[in-house]
């Protein structure tokens, strides 16, 4: 097979960092090729070398064998790369049209020498957005409102964006991250149907199960070099994760059998109301005791972020009662909710968990600052939070030049260690962790899994909301489903099969 | 361990001077530019911009008594602005310090006229005081406002502006309540004598009395103790931390045994002490001092930490259990309290008389000022200075040149406009901005 794209002895420094050193990486005319790699491994770098975004510091990039040299992304175009960003670049109240129009606006034939005042020529591009939608089966209706499609529409939007600038190259960035595994197997169909009509695509991940799924060649990244390149037929996940790590890493979460004590966390029946004032939480009731790991699973926005918000403060509940031993935590501050021995490791971790702009050190004492001995009389105890900051750096092998460094530099499975190690310096009767590996790195994966476990292990109970199913399933000792804002049933970890689980996510319930 | 681990150990010691160096670089780089376009439109005009920044230099510092004045007009500049400053390190922008400057007047001349009886020791704080209250209550109205309401700070507090420049004019205009009935022009009575901020000519004739001096030299001594343990804690990298608190207590103490012996010989150093002329009075000693404790309050504070909390990520410091409502009130009153404290110290020391609203200009300056500081209590001495200097200065530059006084504001809204967009500096000179480092972002909403 001929080159689509190669890119020769790629090197790209940053202050303090190597992020792409001396890479070689080839695109085949008309493959899936899969760039698997941890967050910081260098992908991104390369990809937006590739496009145009960066410019190398050393090597070459060839398409169709010829040397290029690209200064912005409008270069990356015209020699048919185009590249799909993780998060979406639209204009939510443009229709699909005017948004794949939108700096490439054509005028109509007639109007052209009006210049800047000349009409939009809205029916030619809607027409080539028809015959692209039915050419690669996008189903894609041009005249929609960007704002009322869901996401694994708008994300094809891009794609059309994308390929009505005649891209025959395509860079997908994480293009899973945000769809649900039925929109993800659409995604996935829809990319084989672009490389059936010759397109050639660079599938950026770090989901093993979809790699081994959907791309014909896989190149592994690690520390800013290409550790290999294999197929879906020689590798196993395992042999993936290890090549991205750089050493065996258990995929599988070894635990035992849990030992549930005395009830710590009672929630009775529950009413949460969100910020467009419906009613998020419907009456929901359970229980969590010490030792143990009640997982949330649901669809993400069926109620499960109010919950939790609910439990640690950050949210009023409309009515119920929480009960955390013999404490009544319902809407007290969220401060009160943390010295009565919780731990909240939030769902948003850039939004609430940290101060992107607080270095390490600061971040690590956000929450704990004015309670001695991390300050005295008001006055900050310099000393001691710069030796909590190297204690919980080490403990928690948080990757970071320095204490002192921003945290907003750091990796995102770097900045989740960050939250993690902090909630869990102080003593914890009850863990509440949302969402706490979304985005992140096999081995931050690991690492974190690792963590809750033994907090379950040593008595606390663990209240764990997860929209990744597979997540739930290894962590937890016992599975509640949300689903419209109630929890349709738990079921111990046993009986919580894939299908049943999936079922109940959909909101079908079985007759018992 | 890769390669790349191994660099990202090196590298923090070089990153951290990196960062510095940025952050020192983009306002000095900013100072120069803008300076360099100034003398090109003077060029382009027809003057010598040589001649005219001679002039600015000499007015501003070489000529006699123009230090003195430079720092006169830096008093009310640096305390502004750490009163902005303090507002933008808690996501605010207190727009309206101009206002809260001219409450701080009127209450602290009206204490000033009305509390008769007290000894200055006593009279000067609590004047300060009262204007400190009024600038506080001025600022914390919007800041109740904004928490209680929704309503933004930059609105409030523009309006009440208007209400406090008419409210002074109400006062001492014509039948107003503090109108010195015997003045041709609307102004207050004076002040006492004992509200008085001392100017240094008027130093060598109040250490006369025995009682003063001890005061002042205890003050002098306190002043260089608390210096001592900040610098024992933070400098140096903590070694001195263990230095005993006894010892410095001890140094100290000598220190104002000895400032009593000078302040008593004070006339004998000449200067600014016997040179009648000069206006050049003690505020600016006090305006250090708040700086300083500014940067101490900001950075080595719990409650600076909530401050700069709130300001950096209001949701984060609602999950850390911040109480954000509090903490914005209290940034806002604080930094009201920084102007109206700047309106008590600049009526007592130079006017010592209310007048009628004329806008001397300083509360839009100081948003520039800090702007050009990056907030920080103790860049704000160094850009107040500057500021104060280029005020001072313009007159002679005026005079010797030609060139219009107002090519001065022309020069500081380059600075601003500079400081502002430092990409433009950063392309400029083919600075790269280190990892991390985002372009000042000033304020946020409120709101979801």
């Amino acid at each position: 097979m001929p080159l689509a794209l190669e890119a020769r002895g790629i090197t790209k420094r940053f202050p303090g960092v190597l992020a792409n050193d001396k890479v070689d990486f080839q695109l085949e005319q008309g493959e899936i090729h899969a760039l698997l790699g941890e967050n910081g491994a260098g992908k991104t770098t390369l990809m937006n070398i590739l496009y145009g975004l960066y410019k190398a510091d050393e090597g070459e990039i060839l398409v169709d064998g010829k040397p290029i040299t690209m200064t912005d992304p409008k270069d990356a175009i015209r020699h048919g790369i185009g590249m799909v960003h993780q998060h979406f670049m639209l204009v939510p109240v443009m229709t699909v049209a005017e948004n794949v129009m939108l700096g490439d606006e054509t005028p109509t034939p007639r109007s052209a020498w009006m210049g800047p005042l000349s009409h939009l020529n809205v029916k030619a591009v809607e027409e080539k957005i028809r015959e692209l939608s039915t050419r690669y089966g996008l189903a894609v209706d041009p005249t929609e409102y960007v704002q009322t499609l869901p996401v694994g529409v708008q994300q094809r939007v891009e794609i059309i964006k994308v390929l009505y600038r005649d891209a025959r190259i395509l860079i997908l960035d994480e293009p899973t991250a945000v769809l649900t595994p039925q929109e993800a197997q659409d995604m996935f169909k829809i990319m084989q149907s672009l490389v059936d009509q010759g397109v050639s695509i660079i599938f950026i991940t770090h989901k093993l199960k979809e790699v081994l799924a959907i791309a014909d060649r896989i190149t592994v990244m690690r520390a800013g070099r290409v550790v290999g390149s294999t197929t879906p037929a020689q590798a196993t996940e395992a042999q993936l994760a290890a090549m991205m790590v750089g050493r065996e890493v258990i995929l599988e979460v070894k635990k035992g059998e849990a030992q549930p004590g005395a009830e710590i966390l009672k929630v009775e029946n529950l009413s949460v109301i969100d910020d467009r004032k419906h009613k998020a939480v419907r009456g929901v009731s359970f229980a969590v005791s010490a030792g143990e790991v009640l997982g949330v699973a649901g669809v993400q926005g069926n109620g499960q972020t109010e919950l939790v918000e609910a439990i640690t403060g950050l949210r009023k509940a409309e009515s119920g009662h929480i009960h955390l031993g013999d404490t009544d935590l319902v809407n007290h501050a969220p401060r009160w909710v943390f010295e009565h021995g919780t731990a909240h490791v939030p769902e948003d971790r850039q939004k609430h968990g940290l101060v992107l702009s607080y270095s390490v050190r600061d971040n690590l004492t956000l929450v704990s600052y004015y309670q001695p001995p991390f300050s005295k009389g008001g006055v900050l105890e310099e000393d001691f939070i710069a030796a909590n900051a190297a204690k919980l750096i080490k403990e928690f092998d948080i990757r970071t030049p320095s204490a002192q460094t921003a945290v907003s530099t750091l990796s995102g499975g770097n900045q989740q260690k960050v939250i993690v190690a902090r909630e869990l310096n102080r003593p914890v009767k009850l863990l509440v962790a949302a969402q706490p590996t979304r985005g992140l790195d096999v081995g931050s994966i690991e690492f974190i899994h690792h963590r809750i476990i033994e907090q379950r292990d040593a008595g606390c109970a663990v209240l764990l909301a997860s929209a990744e199913l597979d997540e739930i399933l290894s962590l937890s000792d016992r599975v509640a489903v949300m689903y419209k804002g109630e929890i349709l049933d738990i079921l111990p970890i046993k009986e919580a099969t894939r299908e049943r689980v999936g079922l109940l996510m959909a909101g079908v319930q079985e007759q018992r | 361990m890769t390669a790349t681990s191994k660099a990202e150990v090196r590298e923090p010691e070089l990153g951290r001077l990196q960062v510095l160096l940025y952050r020192l670089g983009v306002p000095l780089l900013a100072v120069i530019t803008a300076l360099a376009l100034g003398a090109l439109a003077m060029w382009a005009s027809g003057s010598d911009p040589l001649v005219a920044y001679k002039g600015l230099l000499d007015g501003s510092f070489l000529k006699t008594r123009a230090f003195g004045e430079t720092l006169v007009a830096s008093t009310p500049y640096l305390l502004l602005a750490l009163g902005v400053g303090f507002g933008f390190k808690c996501g605010l922008f207190n727009i309206g310090v101009e206002g809260q400057y001219y409450i701080g007047q009127i209450l602290a001349v009206w204490v000033a006229i009305n509390v008769k009886g007290l000894p200055l020791y006593v009279h000067l704080p609590l004047v300060i005081l009262a204007g400190m209250l009024g600038g506080a209550i001025w600022a914390g109205i919007p800041g109740f406002l904004k928490v209680r309401f929704g309503a933004h700070e930059v609105i409030t507090t523009m309006m009440l502006n208007y209400v406090s420049f008419n409210l002074c004019d109400y006062l001492v205009g014509l039948k107003g309540p503090m109108r010195d009935p015997r003045a041709s022009v609307p102004q207050s009575r004076p002040i006492l004598a004992s509200a008085q901020l001392p100017r240094l000519n008027e130093l060598p004739a109040l250490m006369a009395n025995p009682l003063a001096r001890i005061v002042v030299a205890l003050l002098v001594g306190l002043v260089l103790y608390l210096l001592f343990r900040l610098v024992t804690r933070y400098g140096f990298k903590g070694r001195l931390s263990k230095l005993n608190a006894g010892i410095v207590a001890a140094v100290s103490l000598a220190l104002a045994a000895g400032a009593w012996l000078l302040l008593g010989n004070l006339a004998s150093f000449g200067g600014a002490f016997v040179d009648k002329g000069s206006r050049l009075h003690i505020g600016f000693l006090i305006a250090l001092a708040m700086s300083v404790f500014m940067w101490w309050l900001l950075y080595k504070t719990t409650f600076g930490f909530e401050i700069r909390t709130v300001g950096a990520n209001r949701d984060a410091a609602g999950y850390a259990g911040i109480n954000i409502t509090r903490n914005v009130v209290m940034a806002m009153a604080i930094s009201g309290s920084l102007a109206g404290m700047a309106g008590a110290i600049e009526i007592i020391g130079l006017d010592r008389v209310l007048k009628s609203f004329f806008s001397a200009g300083y509360g839009f300056d100081s948003i520039a000022i800090a702007l050009l500081a990056n907030s920080h209590p103790l860049g704000s001495i160094v850009s107040a200075l500057l500021f104060g200097a280029l005020r001072n200065g313009a007159d002679l530059m005026e005079l010797r040149s030609g060139v219009s006084k107002q090519m001065i504001s022309v020069v500081q809204a380059l600075i601003l406009m500079f400081v502002a967009a430092p990409a433009v500096i950063s392309w400029l000179y083919r600075i790269k901005a280190p990892r991390g480092e985002k372009a000042a972002s000033v304020t946020s909403g409120w709101g979801k």
